[in-house]
């Protein structure tokens, strides 16, 4: 899994660097426009360690933003699915908040908390948040009738039963759903700290656009996708793992 | 145990015609009674009903007695996160408990009670989902087509185990084989299609027990009137 996911990355990293590459040569453009390897080579040297240190940052707050996501979204489900109105309430809010880029609520959300920690893991849940909402409400409101009826019929049905029901038999999608999200985590700290936060390596990224140092960009970019692939493999194999351990007889 | 269906209408929702039109029935008693019929006929409707899954139609529905009525399908799953016996073990009342073994064996699923359902056969899941509802506290218990894929000789013997076992109790079983229920029900409800009058033929069957005989001549006739009902 791991394997698999770091070669897709590298294949797609090198091959954007390639045509970069490809780009300056077939057009002469010059090491201050797109940076020649060696320099890309020196650069990534200087700046592996402080811009690692500024990932492993920002991936500390995408987990965290991740997490209360999935707890918030799993929370407002639960609710969403005892009435009909207040599940198709929940959801189209949830659709129409969602339709607004973040980026143009994020300055909101610095005036109002500043370009601190808060910040950066507001904007990151809530990137991931609606998608996430969406997904468990579809899977909490949705009976398993074959399995539910027994439950109903006898009395026996409580909400926490149903719950226990509804995420058992779809604890596939769930886990896939997790999994997608988790990159959206990742985005959402990097495009708040690319705005206005004072760590992390969106920040980092932002001091090397002022700088326009395009070499600094592609170390950053090169530390994201080894991040993120980590993060997204992490995950799916403590979903690959919750789902045999269910499944075992 | 009677259970009485009187002038009983009803018309799903953006139905183009009506699926029950001056129905009437009556069940005499507890036993194991059948209800057959043709598919599309509303076999699963009326089961609904009695059931009170479906409200909203004119007519009524006495039930003397009948405090609280069941109804199983053959579709029906047990949840996953458990084997077959842990989940009987946890449905099942007190006074069920005692039971548990006594029906694993005669369903034939002691091998099977250790796995989870999904590992289990069409035949040995319907088996497992019927036992857990025989586990239960009811009045009236209707099977809808409860032993689907389970073979002949199994089903013979889990339906006169549970004649023998719940002599008090109601069943009314939804099956369309013909020479099962005329042999071993006692009545049989005949639900036939909306263009026929009455919609309800009651047809008295064979109800065999295991201490007595099958009698080939009175099955033959039963068999007969259902068909001919139907």
């Amino acid at each position: 899994m791991l394997h698999r996911r770091i070669t897709q990355f590298f294949m797609i990293y090198f091959l954007g660097v390639g045509l970069l590459l490809a780009l300056k040569y077939v057009l002469s453009l010059s090491d201050y426009v797109i940076p020649s390897p060696g320099e890309i080579w020196r650069t990534s040297r200087t700046y592996a360690g402080p811009y690692l240190l500024a990932v492993l940052n920002t991936l500390a707050v995408a987990v965290l933003g991740h997490i209360v996501s999935i707890c918030l979204a799993t929370a407002v489900a639960i609710i969403g699915r005892l009435t009909a109105w207040v599940g198709s309430f929940i959801r189209t809010a949830a659709f129409n908040i969602q339709a607004y880029p973040i980026v143009a609520v994020a300055p909101i959300i610095f005036i109002l908390l500043g370009d601190g920690l808060a910040s950066r893991l507001l904007i990151a849940a809530m990137i991931c948040y609606f998608p996430l909402l969406l997904s468990f409400i579809g899977v909490f409101s949705e009976p398993v009738r074959e399995i539910e009826h027994f439950y109903e019929s006898t009395g026996r049905m409580t909400w926490r039963l149903q719950v226990k029901i509804r995420a058992f038999e779809n604890v596939h999608k769930l886990t896939t759903v997790i999994v997608g999200s988790a990159t959206m985590a990742m985005v959402g700290t990097i495009v708040a700290e690319f705005i206005a936060a004072t760590a992390g390596i969106g920040y980092s990224i932002r001091v090397a656009l002022y700088q326009s140092d395009l070499a600094k960009i592609l170390v950053a970019l090169f530390l994201i996708g080894i991040g993120t692939s980590l993060y997204l493999v992490s995950l799916e194999w403590v979903g690959n793992a919750l789902q045999a351990r269910l499944k075992r007889i | 145990m009677p259970l009485e269906g009187r002038h009983i209408c009803f018309r799903y929702p953006n139905a183009a015609g009506e699926m029950f039109s001056d129905l009437n029935f009556r069940l005499s008693g507890p036993g194991f009674h059948a209800l057959f019929g043709p598919s599309g006929v509303g076999k699963t409707t009326l089961a609904k009903m009695l059931t009170g899954a479906i409200r909203g139609f004119d007519g009524e529905i006495a039930a003397n007695g009948v405090r609280r009525v069941l109804y199983t399908y053959n579709l029906e799953r047990l949840p996953g996160w458990s084997n077959v016996r842990a989940h009987f073990e946890e449905i099942a009342p007190s006074a069920g408990r005692r039971r548990v073994d006594e029906l694993i064996e005669t369903f034939g699923i002691e091998a099977n009670v250790a796995s989870r359902f999904h590992r289990l056969s069409l035949g040995q899941q319907n088996r497992a989902n019927l036992i857990r509802y025989l586990l239960q506290d009811f009045d009236l218990l209707i099977m809808d087509e409860s032993l689907a894929n389970v073979d002949e000789l199994t089903r013979e013997k889990i339906i006169l185990k549970i004649k023998a076992m719940f002599p008090e109790r109601g069943f009314l079983y939804i099956s369309h084989n013909v020479a099962e229920v005329a042999k071993f029900c006692s009545q049989v409800l005949v639900l036939r299609s909306q263009s026929k009058t009455p919609q309800v033929v009651s047809v008295q069957g064979q109800d065999h027990r295991e201490d007595a005989a099958p009698d080939p001549s009175r099955l033959e006739r039963a068999m007969l009137e259902i068909v001919h009902a139907a």
